[in-house]
């Protein structure tokens, strides 16, 4: 066992201080002189034709200094997320969802923009639009697009004979399990800040995820070099894929460069409700073979994805919805359908999980009304069912490293007593219920194969022994920064506070991908072991040198130099000077692309991950049976990491998740009426607060992962996923009646359990 | 943004000829927290708003007859004061749970009543504990019943050169018991899908003398559940009492269906809030042990 | 609209500010004096970005007029560290990961200080309450509780040695 001196050691996140002293900066505290105030123009309708839209008189208005229309842009008027592009930036003659967009404005004052936006002359002609998935899925139905299908992608991943498996199959168990339209409800809202520096180059501020893509996107929408283009990222508060792709900093610089003044956008909590990407709403056919001692033999399950009007993650989330619909088990035969469909509903995109809590969600719900069809204990049937290194999943992956799966599946139930649930206390009270629940989970790090996966980290020494390291990761308080600086401190032998983080600058930094599939600490943790490796060799040759000692029997460690573990009066400092006299570099940046080594068979979905996390939740619940409130009254939660980097941090993503998928199982869900959403406030779009988290309980474990740098692997999103199902299962479990839809809201209980004490009555039970 | 002036008068009467001087155009701000988002929603656009923190403060006054609660007490103030908890703990239990501290720190219960939502959390208790609302205006003081205050959802009978400068509440025997429940969506920071406050005083014989129900949110206003009332003036409080005053309190109620809850759920919610707060009442339990 | 000068002491300062009456004190501490730690999150007082002090209680700054904090004592975030030393409650903050993105850290920080100015001893349920009105998207309700917990056993320990 490797003793490591910064790698699992509890230390401060970098730039700590700032955030507790009130000093980080976020896109709205970025205050530029001559600042203009940026704004945008939202239609009346969700589904509409503009039939007129005239600028001139507000353009008038005293203190407007810009405003733009689609045929204002000089490049490409459009998002470029996915290909082929279908959202513009700016539209001009269709509405096709609540939140698109018709104008931008920049103007003195918060008023004046304000007053600009109400003087635009806008007429519509009202549409009836496409408002419910399934009517939009069948044939003769409306259309969204004049030039394709409402049924954008139809994804069928085909593995072993379904129909062989189900006829061995002795109980065949189907449900459709329906998730919610979901908000991230980031406490930033979407913004940035652009100005045109002294050399014609654009700055963009941006609260984003991928500020190398953004730089791409605002080249190509402002027309510019891709070089002349400068994204920075700040502080950024919160993101959760809802800033992956670019939202409002293109408009911000098209507005900078229209105006040649610097010019700050950020949208307000009702807009950014309204307008942003959401996580898609998926409702699930699962159709499960079992044989009588419990494996299950086949599984086909049909996933139907609302997506909006526009493609961006439409497509790539129902794929990852397939991907995973099985689950952590073994599933000899499997067809997995995924449809990505066109609605004039709010825009789906990335929302952490990114599809997978969807699928984990039916899953793991179906897997215990498996585990009651046929009188099994939960736990029982997953770990008669659970993945095993060496298993082929229905992607064609091979699992490399499947030992997680059944160690926490064990330690959760360890953990949460399950094993010891008496009957006593399930009715603490004539109108309460307590019961309980587990889901088990498989995620999977990174985009898959086949996907540019890749990222550069940049680490220079300087000649005092400390060290720069240059990310272009963007650390949206998942600890990303801080992990990535324990890295490069371990692999080079420094203390972790000599490690300077340059954070995301398109100037300073190369291009790390995207902060999203959890992929920063594997991809970007990878990058860095490989710029530091020729440094560290530099080093330790030159100590060589110096002491005349072999290299092999050296060591640096916490800025030290021994040789077969005894101190040497070298300091870095002294390695660093003498090195450079000797011009060894003490400086490289390290490329490191997903890999995978591995040929899948023919017929194999093309985009399979091969890396996979495993996890376990366990719930308690207490429902009230009278008014259908449910508490949540403990949580346990185990996830695998691989290797625990930062123990705060980690235990922070998994606690996060859970909050998250908490909301998500019982109280989360956007209200949307004929394409316009109900509740766009923090009063009526509900999020958990201090006093509806219990006690969790939290064990993360480490199983190393392979290729992974020191084993570790992402812990973003997982945490996430067994939550919603664990608590829906323990609900199921409470109240002995099946449940198939979040949220579980209290009138929802309510009425699953006045339908079913009707049911009974008819049935004369 | 809004725009209006301002203006913090340092009298009653100064503080009165304003809001004649600008008719319906004037509006109290005391603690901001359902005036200031509703003109950022545009929801209301007053030309001037009129402060009362400077007034003389009347903080908690005591007769022996009862209790004055001056006009900008705070829910806090209520919440920490042992005056209130002693005697009208169903009206703390209300304050607590409204918003969260940085709101009850500025919202002021004054506000809360004139704000008129059918789902004020400290209506509730107010009702049943007959409070009354004492107005001042240049024309003179009012004194009206709270249960007489609400005319219509988000209307009240306060003129609009009228101020509420005190909140009487009298003062109740020993055998006075009241509860306030609330349900919501969420644990904390939720607007009530449906409330119930319940104040019933009791003889030695156990046979209840005075009753008084309060419903919100499943009405215009929060309303009285007078039938249900009747049903338990002059009986004592067993199991059957309650149910038939649970179901007229539920017929009581006409509530609608919105973001929040159906009519119909809000409906059922009134009975098993009522026959709970009555159960409670009855066991002489606290809110925490009944599970709710 | 007539400007009103305003005389608001923020974190022991005395400003004189003009300004419109009906700016909201979170307008003016953000935008007219460049105090950038208390942030907006939502404008309507559902988030409690935006908590400070005033006069020593929690209060959301975005539904307090600048006008009502006339006289009165407000601290924000940008006053809880003295003379360049962290305050212990943002000691700890750092120390227990009490924050991730750190958008929620001071309205959080701020709850928590008026929490210990009236109860120095607090049990998780008092904290749990006193940050009810701070909403935390990345999920630090358990991390805060121990790291304000913290700050207490520490000033028990302080003044029992």
């Amino acid at each position: 066992m490797t003793d490591f001196s910064v790698i699992g050691k509890p230390t401060l996140a970098k730039r700590s201080h700032e955030i507790v002293t009130g000093q980080a900066h976020f896109c709205p505290d970025i205050h530029l002189p001559g600042s203009l105030v940026g704004k945008l123009l939202y239609p009346k309708f969700p589904c509409a034709r503009i039939t007129r839209l005239d600028v001139r008189s507000a353009r008038k208005l005293p203190g407007v200094v810009t405003i733009l229309t689609a045929a204002d842009i000089p490049g490409e008027n459009s998002y470029l997320y996915t290909l082929p592009a279908d959202q513009p930036l700016l539209i001009s003659d269709m509405v096709r969802y609540q939140g698109d967009m018709l104008a931008a404005v920049a103007a003195e004052t918060e008023e004046t923009a304000q007053a600009a936006l109400e003087a635009i002359k806008v007429e519509y002609e009202p549409l009836a639009g496409v408002y419910d998935v399934i009517e939009a899925m069948q044939s003769g139905a409306r259309q969204v697009w004049p030039d394709r299908g409402n049924i954008f992608d139809h994804l069928i991943i085909n593995h072993g004979e379904i129909d062989a498996g189900f006829k061995q199959a002795d109980i065949i168990i189907e449900n459709t399990y329906y998730t919610p339209l979901v908000e991230h409800a980031f406490l930033e809202t979407e913004g940035a800040v652009a100005y045109l520096d002294e050399n014609g180059a654009m700055v963009v501020y941006s609260s984003c995820q991928a500020p190398h893509r953004d730089r791409i996107q605002i080249a190509r929408a402002l027309g510019m070099p891709e070089n002349k283009v400068r994204v920075i990222t700040p502080h950024i508060g919160g993101a959760f894929g809802g800033k992956d792709e670019a939202h409002v900093q293109i408009h911000a610089a098209l507005l900078a460069q229209a105006s040649g003044r610097p010019v700050r956008l950020i949208r307000s909590r009702e807009e950014s409700i309204l307008t942003h990407v959401k996580r898609h709403p998926v409702i699930i056919r699962y159709r499960s073979g079992l044989t009588r001692d419990g494996k299950l033999i086949a599984v086909h399950a049909e996933a139907i994805g609302d997506t909006g009007p526009y493609l961006n993650a439409g497509r790539d989330v129902m794929n990852f919805v397939a991907a995973t619909l099985t689950g952590p088990y073994f599933v000899p035969n499997a067809r997995l359908e995924a449809y990505t469909v066109f609605t004039n509903n709010p825009i789906c995109g990335a929302m952490r999980g990114y599809g997978i809590p969807q699928a984990s969600f039916a899953c793991e719900a179906q897997m215990d009304a498996l585990a009651r069809a046929i009188g099994m204990d939960p736990l029982e049937i997953r770990m008669l069912n659970g993945l095993e290194t060496g298993m082929q999943v229905p992607t064609g992956v091979t699992i490399r490293e499947g030992r997680g799966m059944k160690v926490c599946l064990q330690e959760a139930a360890h953990l949460s007593g399950w094993k010891e649930h008496t009957s006593e206390i399930h009715h603490p009270a004539p109108h309460l219920r307590r019961g309980w629940g587990m889901a088990s989970i498989w995620f999977s790090i990174g985009m898959g194969r086949n996907i540019p996966d890749h990222a550069t980290a940049t680490l220079e020494m300087t000649l005092d022994g400390s060290l720069i390291l240059q990310t272009g990761a963007a650390d949206m308080g998942q600890g990303a920064h801080t992990v990535l600086a324990q890295i490069a401190a371990e692999a080079i032998g420094v203390k972790f506070d000599s490690v300077k983080v340059i954070v995301p600058d398109t100037d300073l930094t190369f291009d790390a991908g995207p902060s999203v599939a959890s992929r920063q600490t594997f991809i970007s943790g990878n990058a860095v072991l490989k710029a530091a490796q020729p440094i560290h060799e530099a080093l330790l040759q030159t100590a060589s040198d110096l002491s005349g000692l072999p290299v092999e029997i050296l060591q640096l460690r916490e800025g030290m130099v021994l040789a077969e573990g005894e101190l040497l009066s070298l300091t870095m400092s002294e390695l660093a000077i003498k090195a450079m006299e000797q011009n060894r570099r003490l400086h490289a940046d390290g490329f490191y692309a997903m890999e995978y080594p591995e040929q899948l068979p023919p017929g194999s979905y093309p985009y399979a991950p091969s890396v996979f996390t495993f996890g376990t939740q366990v719930a308690q619940v207490l429902v009230d049976i009278e008014t259908g409130q449910v508490t949540l009254e403990k949580l346990v939660a185990v996830q695998d990491a691989g290797k625990v980097i930062n123990p705060g941090g980690a235990r922070g993503q998994v606690e996060g998740g859970v909050i998250m998928g908490l909301g998500y199982a019982l109280m989360e869900e956007l209200l949307v009426d004929q394409g316009t959403t109900q509740n766009s406030n923090f009063g009526t779009y509900l999020i958990p607060t201090a006093k509806d988290i219990p006690g969790l309980m939290v064990k993360i474990m480490e199983i190393p992962e392979p290729y992974a740098p020191f084993g570790a692997k992402g812990l973003g999103e997982p945490p996430l996923t067994p939550t919603a199902p664990a608590i829906l299962n323990a609900v199921v479990d409470a109240i002995g009646i099946p449940l198939f839809r979040i949220p579980l809201t209290p009138e929802r209980i309510l009425t699953a359990i006045e339908t079913h004490a009707l049911m009974n009555l008819q049935n004369g039970s | 943004m809004f725009h209006a002036n301002y203006v913090a008068p340092s009298s009653l009467e100064e503080l009165l000829s304003v809001l004649h001087h600008y008719g319906g155009e004037a509006k109290i701000i005391a603690g901001g927290t359902d005036l200031i988002p509703q003109m950022r929603l545009g929801k209301l656009a007053p030309r001037i708003l009129v402060d009362p923190q400077r007034l003389p403060s009347h903080g908690i006054t005591e007769t022996s007859q009862s209790i004055g609660l001056g006009a900008c007490l705070t829910h806090t103030q209520v919440i920490n004061s042992t005056l209130m908890q002693r005697v009208y703990p169903a009206l703390v239990d209300a304050c607590h749970q409204i918003g969260g501290p940085p709101v009850r720190n500025r919202g002021t219960l004054m506000g809360n009543l004139a704000n008129a939502s059918p789902a004020a959390d400290s209506a509730l208790p107010l009702l049943v504990y007959d409070a009354q609302v004492v107005t001042a205006s240049l024309d003179g003081e009012q004194v009206i019943p709270l249960r007489e205050f609400y005319t219509g959802p988000g209307q009240t009978r306060l003129a609009v050169d009228e101020f509420i400068c005190e909140i009487r509440v009298p003062k109740f025997s020993d055998q006075t018991k009241a509860v306030f429940l609330k349900l919501g969506n969420r644990k904390a920071m939720a607007i009530a899908v449906a409330s119930i406050a319940v104040c019933l005083s009791l003889d030695e014989l156990g046979q209840i003398y005075q009753a008084r129900i309060a419903l919100g949110s499943v009405a215009p206003t929060p309303v009285r559940a007078y039938h249900a009332e009747a049903i338990l003036l002059s009986n004592g409080l067993n199991d059957e009492i309650i149910f038939a005053a649970a179901n007229a309190a539920q017929q009581a109620a006409s509530p609608i269906s919105d973001l929040r809850a159906s009519a119909g759920y809000r409906s059922k919610m009134v009975s098993v809030l009522t026959r709970r707060a009555l159960q409670m009442i009855s066991r002489g339990l606290s809110q925490d042990d009944a599970n709710v | 609209m007539s400007e009103f000068e305003l005389h608001l002491t923020i974190n022991g300062v005395l400003h004189v500010i003009q300004a419109e009456p009906c700016l909201t004190l979170l307008d003016i501490l953000r935008d007219k004096l460049n105090l950038t730690g208390t942030k907006e999150g939502c404008g309507v007082g559902d988030c409690g970005a935006c908590v400070v002090l005033i006069n020593g209680q929690a209060v959301n700054a975005c539904l307090v007029l600048a006008a009502q904090a006339e006289g009165k004592q407000v601290i924000t975030v940008e006053g809880l560290a003295q003379d360049g030393n962290l305050h212990p409650l943002q000691q700890a903050f750092a120390e227990k990961w009490a924050f991730q993105c750190g958008f929620c850290t001071p309205g959080m920080l701020m709850s928590c200080y008026a929490l210990l100015l009236n109860n120095p001893d607090p049990t998780p349920e008092d904290i749990r309450d006193a940050i009810t009105g701070n909403l935390c998207r990345c999920g630090t309700y358990q991390s805060v509780v121990e790291a304000v917990l913290s700050t207490v056993k520490v000033s028990r320990k302080a003044s029992h040695d």
